[in-house]
């Protein structure tokens, strides 16, 4: 990332239970706004969860890749108006 | 709603949200290959009730219970044969087959060729995971030599389908090649041969780290993505020989043909009974 300072654009939302942790999100997230969470869901996968940090530049900029590669359905992108 | 959260809540409508979670494992490409068929239909704006998904057997094949919209889970390799039936019966309808390498290209192979021949107007989206998924990883027609399978301890010693090549030496109007890495493009690739009329394919090169990647070194869902991500070429003037997938090697991607105006098997098949009625 540049030292531009990125605009906020979406927020994710994230159906846990429909998770299975294969962390395509996480990886493929081009800000690095989704990370591994130590939680478990009930099937025993662990969901990523959406942390942002302005400071670091890293926030949700609506790409929805992470809704595009998620393969369970699980992840919804919100836009900000 | 912006257009893509539009796209997001119309998926959630066109599958059956209660069947979820899937039954395919974590990190399983079948799944991206979904939503990328699920989303390509919105854009185009079928009418669901227009709309007819046919699969086979085998992990793929259970797309079919997972959409919301008229489908059939066919007999092993009879996914193509349904198809056609239903597009001879009711032209007015889009069918779509949605099923795996081993049902279309071992089981159904003949259906295949003889469909792709005649040039029935349906689109099949093959899902190519180079095994048989759900029986426990055996060797199939799509089998990269070299590579591991339960049946094939010792490196596989056939040739696999050279599957876009196949399907442009039959003559298929839109062929086309992509990985679960190409979301965008392969999502686009669906849309187009939506539009399109004929036999139309689109093989998609997807992970099943469960049963193929173990035995290849590809064990976790990211490391089979990074092997698509790292190795994908695209190339829509690829030679044959270009197409052909080895072991762990390149992958040539790209819409590899795209020809109108070719007559569909219905539209000959209509000809013939006009002549016939003009007959005395
Ligand atoms: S929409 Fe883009 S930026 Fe936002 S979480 Fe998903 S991948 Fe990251
Ligand atoms: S891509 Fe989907 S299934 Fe995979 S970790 Fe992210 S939310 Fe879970
Ligand atoms: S066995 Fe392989 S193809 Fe079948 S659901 Fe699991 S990962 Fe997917």
């Amino acid at each position: 990332m540049s030292d531009k300072k990125l605009k906020k654009k979406g927020n994710v939302k994230i159906d846990i239970e429909r998770c299975k942790g294969c962390w395509y999100c996480v990886n493929y997230c081009p800000t690095k706004v989704l990370m591994v969470s130590d939680e478990l869901n009930s099937k025993g996968y662990h969901p990523p969860k959406f942390i942002e940090n302005p400071e670091e530049n890293k926030v949700c900029i609506a790409c929805h890749l992470c809704e595009l590669y998620c393969p369970d359905f699980a992840i919804f992108v919100e836009e900000l108006k | 709603m912006s257009l893509m959260e539009d796209l997001r809540y119309g998926v959630e409508d066109l599958l059956r949200t209660e069947r979820l979670p899937h039954v395919w494992c974590p990190g399983c490409g079948i799944g991206i290959t979904l939503n990328a068929f699920l989303r390509a239909v919105l854009r185009r704006k079928i009418d669901p009730n227009k709309l007819v998904v046919v699969s086979g057997i085998g992990c793929t094949g259970r797309a079919a219970g997972y959409v919301n919209v008229d489908s059939f889970h066919t007999t092993h390799g009879r996914a193509i044969p349904f198809a056609i039936g239903i597009k001879f019966a009711r032209p007015e309808l889009t069918v779509v087959v949605f099923s795996g390498d081993g049902d279309l290209f071992a089981i159904g192979g003949n259906h295949f060729v003889n469909a792709a021949r005649r040039n029935h107007s349906i689109l099949v989206i093959a899902v190519n995971n180079f095994t048989y998924g759900m029986t426990g990883g055996q060797h199939g027609p799509t089998t990269p030599t070299g590579a591991y399978t339960t049946t094939t301890p010792y490196g596989n010693p056939d040739r696999p389908f050279n599957i876009p090549h196949l399907a442009i030496s039959l003559g298929a109007p839109y062929v086309a090649r992509w990985t679960t890495y190409h979301v965008n493009q392969l999502q686009n690739s669906i849309y187009k041969a939506l539009g399109m009329k004929g036999f139309r394919l689109i093989e998609v090169i997807s992970q099943c780290p469960t049963v193929y990647g173990r035995r290849n070194s590809m064990r976790t869902p990211l490391s089979m993505m990074e092997y698509f991500e790292k190795n994908s070429i695209v190339k829509n003037d690829a030679s044959f020989e270009e197409m052909e997938l080895k072991y762990n090697e390149k992958i040539v991607v790209g819409e590899f043909r795209v020809a109108k105006d070719i007559p569909t098997y219905e539209e000959r098949y209509d000809e013939v009974i006009r002549r016939a009625k003009n007959a005395d």
